[in-house]
């Protein structure tokens, strides 16, 4: 492996046994987008690939491109011409190409709607992309300090040139989170579905650890599903590890209840010294393979970005192979600590000392009040800070500092999207007054961050409704406020038969007050009956042990 | 007439090592409890720290002894059934549709402290089937679904085959008033009295889930229901492969299986059948399942035993 210079731009070269391939790698990815400007880097990569070769990663963004060295030279100047004269003329067509990418929910609870959780979201930003958002980006980011490149081949591709714009080394995204506390779960949307993700110490350890966990993982489902790892490392240090699992719907609990148990397996140091060294040995085969193939060139590439040594094969070989089990039972505590697990929908983690991640605002933001429209139990309320809305055991605030993009439709609906994925919903048919509020909304989030939505279905349109009446506390509230009515009314009724009975006072009007008080207090049993049995449809039978 | 007019219900008398454990619980002295649970076969040690549970205020003592050694196993799943037992205390202690939002919540924070507790023991022991059954109890109270609850009986199963003690906790949970079915009860109960070497006490599964079926579901007519000739069939079966096999002997399960065909004979209204099972019973009784057909227990076995002797006078 050489370390060179192309035209400015760090490079690495190693010979390899295959075809000759190179690629061409920027310092940008999904997690420097704002939200609303989420999907313009694979955006910009369609358009200056046609679609051939480009791949767009959280941090990184590189072109790659195998066989002769004529072909090499031509894909990547063609590259680089397209990056300095975008051609727009193609925006219409590379717009429609972007199309719909794979979306993993857990960044977003970790991260929120920054940074490295953006990846959760879908690219709503997408249509409405302009020229000159791409050149702004363009300018930014593809540029020649931004960039690095490697060739696996026996030399550079005679007459490669890299015409890039100059520009500056852009630093990589901090990653935030929005998590107070860790271990931490969400509930997913997916049924059949759990995952866990951790963030840890990037390194040789963390990878056999995400590798082990991976076996672990199947040795549990024991052929009911399938399930797998993936550990991806970051610019700051750090590597993220990911695991998924998925099983049919009916197992998703013990899916859930496996994945705990193999957690706290591995967490409580219960690391197999055989399978540790089962997987050492894969991994150096694999790292073998990789750098016969010049698949390792990419990650140096990286480093070479990011300002890191380049690691040679044997480095890397000596590291994996002094990987102790002692190391992974530590690297497996770590994970564990700063664990984010979804269970299945519906589903908790509590009960396992998983707790949840936050779903919604702490506080209510100040401001002016907007009942709902025929439904007493939702609020809007805008003020200086910012907006809320609130329902039933609800909050949803969102900061004018803290908001990072709006979503805007034509019916006059407004979505404010907090830093911490808290979406406060403005929907002008549930609320009072509510055009109000759009026009502050309007005026106070800026342009930049503001998200045109296309119109939406009228069924997609929120429409009031009364309050959800299944809560134990008004079940409760109705249960004595009829049963007084009715004790009140028995009483009446027993008076005015005494009355009648005994002789006393006028016969006709006990009548009318005894017939009058067993219809009021038939109807008030009635609601108590109602009332009590939805109660007790609350509930669950007895037990026996 | 034969027979006492005695009813033990305490499972000691049956099993000496409960005794002999919840005695060492009371002085404290935890090398004797392990070294008496050490010796025990692995259904009767998971029934033994299942039963000794509800022991008074056990708590301080079982959580020091695993501060000294947190990985003892049996201390883990003992203070699990502690924590266990006060949960469905709390919530036991009033008629199901009484138990309040607090008590609701606190019932829960037990059940997941012992939780916890036996998360970590699974993980450092995942072949100890005592802990797995104690999972089998908090699964059902902290409702965490059928499928994990089944992974776990097979986690005790695969500890040790037939585990009598993780059957009967799963035959709960298989229970429509736990999310599960009918069919789901009889089919596992079935499967495992079959799988159960013959003699062992396993045919009470298939009884128990009779039972069940007939004081929890309300739509059960008791006449017709005992009447079927498919259903009469398969509990003789049961009893044939269980209590009255030559090989029956006073293993782990003897008391609750002989207990439970009593009740079920007593049914059937067949004299003959309960006297040889109250015979071998003796003064002997379990608490259930006849506190499925009238609180009184004591009053129950004494009328169903007095019943079946008079056809032998």
């Amino acid at each position: 492996m050489r370390r060179l210079e192309v035209d400015g731009l760090p490079a690495v070269l190693a010979p390899v046994s295959g075809p000759t391939h190179a690629g061409l790698v920027f310092r940008v990815g999904t997690a420097d987008e704002p939200l609303a400007r989420r999907g313009i880097t694979r955006l910009v990569e369609r358009l200056v690939t046609n679609g051939r070769g480009g791949l767009v990663g959280p941090e990184h963004t590189y072109f790659h491109v195998q066989g002769s060295a004529a072909a090499i030279t031509e894909y990547l100047a063609g590259v680089c011409e397209a990056l300095r004269d975008p051609p727009t003329q193609r925006l219409a067509a590379a717009r429609e190409r972007a199309g719909r990418a794979e979306r993993d929910p857990l960044p977003m609870w970790r991260h929120g709607a920054r940074g490295f959780g953006a990846a959760s979201y879908p690219e709503w930003a997408l249509p409405g992309l302009t020229e000159d958002d791409l050149r702004e980006w363009i300018t930014r980011y593809f540029t020649r300090e931004n960039a690095a490149l490697w060739v696996a081949g026996d030399e550079v591709p005679e007459g490669l040139a890299l015409d890039l714009p100059s520009g500056e080394r852009r630093p990589a995204p901090a990653a935030a989170t929005t998590l107070p506390v860790t271990p931490a779960f969400f509930p997913g949307e997916t049924p059949g579905v759990v995952a866990w993700d951790t963030v840890v110490r990037r390194g040789p350890h963390a990878a056999v650890f995400a590798n082990v966990l991976e076996r672990r993982m199947l040795d549990e489902l024991g052929g009911t599903g399938r399930a797998r790892t993936e550990y991806v490392i970051r610019c700051d240090g750090t590597a993220r590890i990911a695991a998924v699992a998925e099983v049919p719907p009916d197992q998703q609990e013990a899916a859930l209840g496996g994945l705990v148990d193999v957690l706290a397996a591995v967490r409580a140091g219960r690391i197999d010294p055989d399978e540790v060294a089962a997987v050492v040995k894969l991994t150096c085969t694999g790292l073998r393979e990789s750098e016969s193939r010049g698949a390792r060139l990419p990650g140096q590439a990286f480093s070479l970005l990011a300002g890191r040594e380049v690691q040679s094969l044997e480095e890397a070989l000596a590291e994996v192979r002094a990987v102790t089990v002692a190391d992974v039972a530590v690297v497996a505590s770590e994970a564990y600590d700063s664990g984010l697990l979804m269970t299945p929908p519906g589903g908790t983690a509590g009960w396992a000392g998983y707790a949840a991640a936050p779903a919604m605002s702490e506080t209510v933001l100040a401001g002016r009040t907007h009942r709902g429209r025929g439904n007493r139990t939702i609020r809007l309320i805008s003020g200086d800070e910012g907006v809320s809305v609130t329902g039933p055991d609800v909050v949803a605030s969102v900061g004018w500092e803290s908001c990072v993009a709006m979503l805007a439709w034509p019916d006059g609906a407004r979505h404010l999207i907090g830093e911490d994925a808290v979406v406060a919903r403005i929907e002008p048919s549930l609320f009072r007054g509510a055009d109000r509020v759009v026009r502050e909304a309007d005026a106070r989030v800026p342009q930049r961050l503001r998200i045109e939505m296309p119109p939406r279905d009228r069924d997609r349109i929120p429409r009031p409704e009364p309050a959800p009446r299944t809560g134990a506390g008004r079940l409760y509230a109705t249960l004595t406020v009829s049963g007084l009515f009715v004790l009140f009314f028995v009483a009446g009724a027993v008076w005015a038969l005494i009355r009648l009975l005994t002789g006393l006072g006028d016969t006709r009007e006990d009548a009318l007050a005894l017939a009058g008080s067993l219809a009021f207090g038939a109807f008030c049993a009635r609601y108590c009956w109602i009332a009590a049995r939805d109660l007790g449809s609350l509930r669950k039978g007895p037990h026996h042990g | 007439m034969i027979g006492s007019t005695d009813v033990v219900l305490d499972r000691a008398a049956a099993y000496p090592e409960i005794a002999g454990l919840r005695a060492a619980l009371r002085r404290r002295d935890w090398p004797a409890c392990r070294a008496l649970i050490d010796r025990l076969e692995p259904s009767a040690r998971s029934a033994a720290l299942l039963e000794c549970g509800d022991e008074q205020d056990a708590e301080p003592f079982l959580r020091g002894v695993l501060n000294a050694d947190p990985a003892d196993p049996a201390a883990t799943a003992l203070l699990g059934h502690h924590l266990i037992k006060l949960g469905w205390r709390i919530r036991t202690g009033y008629a199901a549709e009484h138990v309040s939002r607090g008590q609701a919540q606190q019932f829960r924070d037990r059940l997941r402290r012992a939780e916890l507790l036996l998360i970590d023991g699974a993980a450092r022991h995942p072949g100890d089937p005592a802990i797995w059954t104690a999972r089998l109890l908090t699964a059902r109270g902290l409702e965490l679904g059928l499928a994990e609850t089944r992974r776990r009986l097979d986690r005790a199963l695969a500890a040790q085959p037939n585990h009598l003690p993780a059957q009967l906790q799963f035959l709960q949970s298989a229970c429509p008033k736990w999310g599960g079915t009918w069919d789901l009860v009889h089919g596992f109960a079935r499967d495992a009295a079959a799988a159960a070497p013959p003699g062992s006490p396993h045919g009470l599964l298939v009884v128990h889930a009779h039972i069940e079926h007939i004081f929890g579901d309300d739509g059960t007519d008791v006449f017709r229901y005992l009447s079927n000739d498919a259903i009469r069939a398969e509990i003789y079966e049961a009893a044939h492969r269980s209590v009255w096999h030559p090989e029956f002997r006073r293993d782990h399960g003897w008391l609750q299986a002989l207990n439970a065909f009593a009740l079920i004979f007593t049914m059937l209204d067949d004299r003959r059948s309960a006297a040889t099972v109250f015979t071998a019973l003796g003064d002997l009784a379990d608490e259930y399942p006849w506190n499925q057909v009238g609180a009184d227990v004591p009053v129950q076995v004494l009328q169903a035993r007095a019943w079946a002797y008079e056809g032998e006078s």
